[in-house]
């Protein structure tokens, strides 16, 4: 009897376009024939970055690369490679990209089978702790090449050609932060990896740090060669201990090989790494308020420019980038900067990780290819919403980001469209809303947080976010009144306007996304007072109807007593003792419990 | 001279050579999840099971390795069993006692658990 296999079938656009849907009839017809369809699975990948070659398919296990498939070769692939499994040689392609490993071994789930993994290469199937398993996936091999092959010039072209653009949220090209930053001519330069994380709900960087420390020390000691910066500092947050200490491992690790120090692999240039411990603060994601805080200040921004790629850490030239930014550099270097710009869109190339929460069957950490769209992403990789229920927003960039209706489900990620659409590509957070969410509420929340994490400095953010809170809790509360969605659309315009940051020029864009996409729900809360998801508690009220059997498990659910009435008799909810909690409504078997 | 990529080389081949001979060509090669919401879920008992089993039971064609994240959050802790020329067999939601039948069904008898994998 043979044994199993799984194809995986490339369903990237370019070979869609290519005629790949072809195979898969071919392969379906083949596999038939021959009455393997239970040894063999078929799955549709997403983009597998050789488009050039596309068509393209790969065999796991193995994970044998077959290119320019037409469905003529078919017959030969199974009668060769699944049953006598044998390769077939002449249709192998030798792409040994860095991401493939993954693939061999996560491949046929269709959840990663989707996926295209580039900074989260290793993150899953080596051990983080041993520097001696990075090696062995070809560890410190860009760092090499770049010191034996490459001026400092030709690295900073190398990221330029490959599009990369800033990771941590903004966007902005990486080779031309690199390239001013190079130009400055002083005696010493500094270059920082932000990981200070502090979007509710991400955790993008916390997993790649845990997962694969060294590929971020990499893409850090390359920039540093390419700028030339002599020292380096991971600012973290103290809340993730795990990850620390797996950097300092690896940090220590590294210097004991000789990546880090003085003398690097042997070549005259010398750079060290050393961690800074954030307390947690969201701004100190901000750029400038991040440098304030590792000379030893209080974390607050300044006003731009001079930009820290002119003047930064301790008023010198500073390269800083994101996490996921430099977890990206090895990759170019080594798999070549036109491959990396062949994935993504006009004017976003490569992938980039998402952390898929909230409403959604498959929660988890995801990294797609750019340009693949919002729904693809939310039901094919997600698996949808649970529970039968209606989708009805995205949330896409954390705190400063929007909430996106269906009717944006098409949007493809990318920089550009997310901006298009009322929302920011951000850092990577990602929450899915069911008909359940509330979105006063939801934007309320997210106000809050900002609201708490404004540094105080300039008045715009610290007043204006407080005075938009004050209004937004007055609407859940059912106190909203006529007036106010104009009142928050001109105090957000404001505040984005003349915010001193980042933090406050985008603090208003949960609330102005949620009035732009879903204003209804916000008259419904003013005029009828009344939220339609059930969320706000002031505003919703439970009642039994006599669909009621008097089967007493509301009676046993409430927490606090509300409910009275006999066994097989009609209960009743004491408006005065109930406190909104929605026990009973989810208890109830019956239907018989109405929410209004 | 030697380069940088000599060198680089070089310790490749060593890194290999050390690994290899801590046992990477067992037969079965298992990776346990332990990122910070791995062990959350529960991997740090998960990973004593396979500790202890092999220490005690000399299992001696068994590779154990930890691993970060893959990104499965909704079924960690996962494992992975890994078998040259096979389909690695994935594990979600392990619990002690899962990895003990894992132990006794999958690693000694060779028959994977199939209700438990993630698909």
């Amino acid at each position: 009897m043979p044994r199993k296999y799984v194809i995986t079938l490339c369903d990237g656009p370019t070979c869609i376009h290519k005629r790949s849907k072809e195979l898969e009839t071919a392969i379906e017809t083949e596999l038939a024939r021959h009455e393997l369809s239970g040894r063999v699975s078929i799955n549709l990948s997403g983009c597998l970055g050789m488009c050039a070659k596309g068509p393209v398919m790969a065999v796991n296990p193995q994970y044998t690369v077959y290119g320019n498939v037409t469905a003529d070769d078919i017959p030969e692939i199974i009668s060769s490679h699944i049953l006598k499994n044998k390769p077939v040689a002449r249709l192998c392609i030798d792409e040994d990209h860095l991401y493939n490993r993954f693939f061999r071994v996560f491949g046929d789930v269709n959840f990663f089978g989707k996926q295209m993994r580039i900074v989260l290469r290793n993150c899953g199937i080596i051990d983080p702790e041993n520097i001696d398993d990075y090696l062995s996936v070809r560890g410190y091999e860009a760092l090499a090449k770049v010191l034996t092959e490459m001026k400092p010039a030709d690295v900073i072209t190398q990221v330029k050609i490959s599009g990369l653009r800033g990771r941590g949220g903004a966007g902005f090209p990486t080779g031309i932060k690199w390239e001013l930053t190079a130009r400055q001519k002083t005696d010493e330069k500094f270059l920082i990896c932000n990981a200070d994380e502090g979007d509710p709900g991400a955790f993008m960087d916390r997993s790649t740090i845990e997962g694969d420390p060294h590929t971020v020390l990499e893409g850090m000691i390359i920039g540093a060669y390419a700028v030339g910066a002599t020292k380096g500092f991971i600012y973290i947050r103290a809340e993730y201990p795990l990850a620390i200490r797996r950097l300092e491992k690896a940090i220590a690790d590294a210097r004991r090989e000789g990546f880090l120090g003085e003398n690097i692999l042997g070549s005259d240039f010398s750079f060290d790494i050393e961690i800074r411990l954030g307390a947690g603060a969201f701004v100190c994601g901000e750029e400038t308020a991040l440098i304030h805080s590792i000379e030893g200040h209080r974390g607050m921004p300044r006003p731009r420019p001079p930009y820290p790629s002119v003047q930064g850490l301790f008023d010198k030239p500073t390269l800083i980038n994101n996490v996921e930014t430099w977890a990206n550099i090895p990759v170019i270097i080594l798999d070549g900067a036109e491959w990396f710009s062949s994935i993504g869109t006009e004017k976003s190339k490569g992938t980039k990780v998402f952390a898929l929460a909230g409403k959604i069957k498959n929660t988890g950490l995801i990294e797609v290819p750019m340009g693949m769209t919002l729904r693809s992403i939310i039901y094919d990789i997600g698996g949808g919403i649970p529970n039968n229920k209606k989708f009805k927003a995205l949330q896409t960039g954390g705190p400063s980001g929007g909430c996106l209706s269906e009717d944006y489900l098409d949007t493809k990620i990318d920089y550009e469209s997310l901006a298009a659409a009322g929302s920011i590509m951000g850092s990577g957070g990602m929450i899915v809303m069911d008909e359940d969410s509330c979105m006063v509420n939801i934007a309320r929340f997210f106000l809050e947080f900002t609201q708490n994490e404004s540094c105080g400095k300039c008045t715009p953010c610290r007043e204006g976010t407080k005075r938009m809170l004050e209004i937004l809790t007055r609407i859940t509360e059912g106190k909203g009144q006529e007036g106010d969605i104009e009142r928050l659309e001109r105090l957000g315009n404001l505040i984005k306007k003349a915010s001193l940051c980042g933090l406050g020029q985008s603090a208003p864009n949960p609330v102005l996304s949620t009035i732009k996409n879903f204003r209804s729900e916000y008259e419904d809360h003013i005029k009828l007072k009344k939220c339609r998801a059930g969320a706000c508690t002031a505003l919703t009220g439970y009642e039994i109807t006599d669909k009621c059997v008097g089967c007493t498990a509301c009676k046993k659910a409430c927490p606090v007593g509300a409910i009275t009435g006999n066994p097989k008799s009609l209960h009743l909810i004491d408006q005065g003792k109930c406190v909104r909690c929605g026990l009973c409504f989810d208890t109830c078997k019956f239907s018989a419990i109405k929410r209004s | 001279m030697t380069t940088p990529l000599d060198t680089i080389k070089k310790k490749r081949a060593e890194a290999i050579n050390r690994i290899l001979s801590k046992g990477y060509l067992s037969t079965k090669r298992v990776y346990v999840g332990m990122a910070t919401c791995e062990i959350a879920a529960g991997s740090k008992d998960v990973m004593e099971v396979f500790e202890s089993a092999i220490k005690k039971e000399g299992l001696t064609d068994v590779y154990l390795s930890q691993k970060g994240c893959a990104g499965r959050c909704n079924l960690e802790p996962t494992v992975e069993v890994v078998e040259e020329g096979k389909i690695p067999i994935k594990y979600g939601k392990v619990t002690r006692e899962m990895a003990r039948q894992i132990i006794d069904q999958h690693l000694k008898k060779g028959e994977a658990i199939k209700e438990w994998t993630i698909k």
